[in-house]
């Protein structure tokens, strides 16, 4: 019975509370319900396993915390295998320096790997995006055991439904569209539980992307840009 | 003041070049049986030409003497190994001798096939004397294990001279080399055979007694050259020399001793070619960015590439650890049987900058990050953002090469824009139910892209937020995500 917990706890499957006391640093992602929900934000190095349909603001959701990051280091950010370009005016009005971001356009899902773990170790980077579909779990520890190399925070994308066994990462979050901005369920967090579904509002951050129940009649007028400007 | 040359005799170059490359880096047709029962044994290197030219101890105790006959030192010792006589290798072991020596003295002049003359007297003030000078360049020589006779002389002739004549004397006082000189024989000088028996038979034998006849009477009897040589060896004549300059660019090209098929069997001949180039740049502090690397292939068009780092590196472990990742992409098509490496560009190494305040660093450098990648990835895989000053959303937002962004402000700051922007628009194919809009941007007639777009920021059923627009003719598009 015994040995069965040991081994449990060698897989690192298995963890006790008085492991994970407050050792894990966070930072704040930018939103207070998130937060607050995480205790605190985002974790400050490692994976967070991130599923969730494109185009609902995964990326809102998380950017802010890697801007906060990038003006208080000097390090990089990383973007591997986008599914399509970057749009640089939108990272530019988001607060980021464009000369401190590296995109990276691998071949395969195995070149995507291989450069997010050498970008992790670097320790020249501090924020690592990596659009990959199908993590396993030995691949998604060496990634957890490079980004503590080099004290970096890896967010690992994918679109497909959860995955049924829970990857040895710091965070999993599923995301969900929400009218009022996204709805957030944690699934897996080193050191805390799982949550029930929550919604973080996004209406003051981006209001022209968030319906708000409609409570005036107001028309906004069109904007023109010609070449006067 | 008075110049003073050093001349450097080495007798037995080939022969001392098998002791100090030792039995692993020798070539294996080449490599000598090892001695057996602490017993040397006797080698000889062979002229076609002039039979016996270089021996080794053992084969002087069999009583072999140079210049002896194959078949008559055959018959002398039945164990004889014999090693057919190289230029090639006694020319590079003279270049390696001269590289070793250039670290400690500037003037170097390859002055015959097995000798190096050395000007010693604008050295002197450096070393603070002619025997200092002489111990530096003795603890160069040491570790090269190889025999050689040296003595100092006025001209560099009368160096050489004494050289040969293995007078072995370290002096900067004329007197003392003139003594020496004096009594060589004239057989060691550099004159023909013919003017020798013709000195010879009037009584003239050594050198004394030559330098004793005016010049004027020699001229008489004797050709220019032989005025010349006499001039030159006294001193009396100006003798230039070509002093040696060490390469500036570092080349090394390695044959293969068998040919290679497997890329990652290259990196072993590729390590000790990167040692060397690691030597090459340590000693003049250097760093370079760039190796071109040329793999010959048997019957094919040779393979060429380029390795690159960006923030420059002198070390085989790092140079090795990139031409690994290149060599993994690398599809070799024949055998490989050599192997060329070229340095183009090398530049002096600027000490490491580190911020104290900026906490803790990163095992490497954002450059070395960068050159690691674009070797396993290839050039066109790594990018940065950068805006352009520009409506039209496709040309706002471009890839530029990897952190070379020159940031600065764009003049026209959109209202929102999604975060990703499709490679081309595509048609509208899914229903969407617009939210925002429109936004009309209406420009570029002037450089043959014209743009007339309403765009609309709309949302999918799936509840995904889609950067849509119209054409005038009333033609959907999606451009962007808003992730």
């Amino acid at each position: 019975m015994n040995s069965t917990i040991d081994q449990l706890k060698n897989k690192r499957l298995l963890w006790q509370a008085s492991q994970v006391s407050g050792a894990h640093k966070t930072l704040s992602s930018g939103f207070d319900s998130l937060d607050a929900y995480l205790e605190g934000g985002l974790p400050e190095q490692g994976v967070v396993d991130i599923s969730s349909p494109i185009g609902i603001g995964e990326l809102r959701l998380l950017l802010p915390s890697f801007v906060l990051r990038q003006q208080n280091s000097q390090k990089l950010l990383v973007f591997i295998g986008a599914p399509a370009r970057l749009n640089a005016p939108m990272l530019v009005k988001m607060g980021f320096e464009l000369s401190r971001i590296l995109i990276i356009e691998p071949k395969n899902a195995k070149e995507a790997l291989w450069s997010t773990e050498q970008c992790l170790k670097s320790g020249c980077c501090d924020g690592v995006f990596l659009w990959h579909q199908g993590l396993e779990v030995h691949q998604a520890k060496r990634l957890q055991f490079a980004a503590e190399t080099g004290e970096a925070l890896s967010v690992v994308l994918r679109q497909q439904q959860p995955i049924s066994f829970s990857l040895p990462v710091a965070l999993a979050l599923e995301l969900a569209p929400c009218p009022e901005g996204i709805q957030v369920t944690v699934t897996k967090r080193k050191g805390g539980s799982h949550s029930q579904p929550f919604t973080v509002n996004m209406a003051q951050a981006w209001p022209s992307l968030t319906r708000q129940p409609k409570s005036s009649n107001i028309v906004p007028l069109p904007r023109v840009h010609s070449l006067t400007g | 003041m008075q110049p003073l040359w050093l001349y450097l005799h080495f007798p037995n170059l080939q022969l001392d070049s098998y002791h100090t490359l030792g039995p692993s880096r020798a070539r294996p047709n080449e490599q000598l049986e090892p001695a057996q029962d602490g017993v040397e044994t006797p080698v000889v290197i062979l002229d076609m030409q002039h039979g016996i030219v270089q021996l080794n101890q053992a084969a002087r105790f069999a009583g072999i003497k140079p210049y002896m006959s194959l078949g008559t030192a055959a018959a002398l010792h039945g164990g004889l190994q014999v090693v057919p006589f190289n230029p090639e290798i006694e020319k590079q072991q003279l270049s390696m001798i001269a590289h070793r020596l250039y670290m400690v003295v500037c003037d170097i002049c390859f002055f015959s096939e097995q000798g190096l003359l050395l000007r010693v007297d604008n050295m002197l003030r450096l070393y603070g004397g002619l025997l200092q000078l002489w111990n530096i360049i003795q603890t160069q020589l040491a570790p090269l294990n190889v025999e050689f006779s040296f003595a100092t002389g006025s001209s560099p002739l009368a160096a050489k001279l004494l050289a040969l004549k293995k007078w072995d004397h370290i002096t900067d006082d004329p007197k003392l080399m003139k003594q020496a000189l004096k009594q060589v024989d004239l057989t060691f000088t550099e004159l023909s055979q013919k003017d020798i028996t013709k000195l010879n038979s009037v009584g003239v034998s050594t050198v004394e007694q030559l330098f004793a006849i005016p010049f004027s009477d020699l001229h008489k009897r004797f050709d220019t050259q032989v005025i010349t040589y006499l001039g030159q060896l006294r001193g009396d004549f100006k003798h230039p020399v070509d002093f040696f300059h060490p390469a500036q660019r570092f080349e090394q090209y390695i044959e293969f001793l068998y040919e290679i098929e497997r890329s990652d069997l290259l990196l072993q001949p590729m390590h000790k070619v990167l040692s060397n180039l690691e030597n090459f740049l340590l000693l003049r502090d250097e760093l370079t960015q760039e190796l071109s690397i040329t793999l010959y292939q048997r019957d094919k068009e040779n393979i060429e590439f380029v390795v690159g780092a960006q923030q420059g590196e002198y070390r085989a472990k790092d140079w090795l650890g990139l031409l690994a990742l290149k060599l993994d992409n690398l599809i070799l098509n024949a055998p490989i049987v050599g192997l060329q490496l070229n340095v183009k560009n090398t530049f002096v190494r600027s000490p490491d900058k580190h911020d104290l305040f900026l906490g803790k660093q990163g095992a490497i450098s954002r450059l070395q990050l960068i050159s690691l990648l674009q070797a396993k990835l290839g050039d066109d895989a790594l990018f940065s953002p950068m805006t352009v000053n520009d409506y039209r959303p496709e040309r706002a937002s471009q890839y530029c090469c990897a952190l070379t962004v020159n940031e600065q402000n764009p003049i026209y700051r959109p209202p929102l824009r999604p975060s990703f922007l499709l490679p081309e628009p595509s048609l509208l194919t899914q229903h969407v139910s617009i939210v925002h809009g429109p936004e009309r941007i209406s420009t570029g007639w002037w450089d043959h892209h014209p743009v007339v777009r309403d765009y609309f920021i709309a949302t999918s059923e799936q509840g995904q937020w889609f950067w849509v627009f119209k054409t005038p003719d009333n033609k959907w598009f999606l451009q962007g995500i808003f992730s």
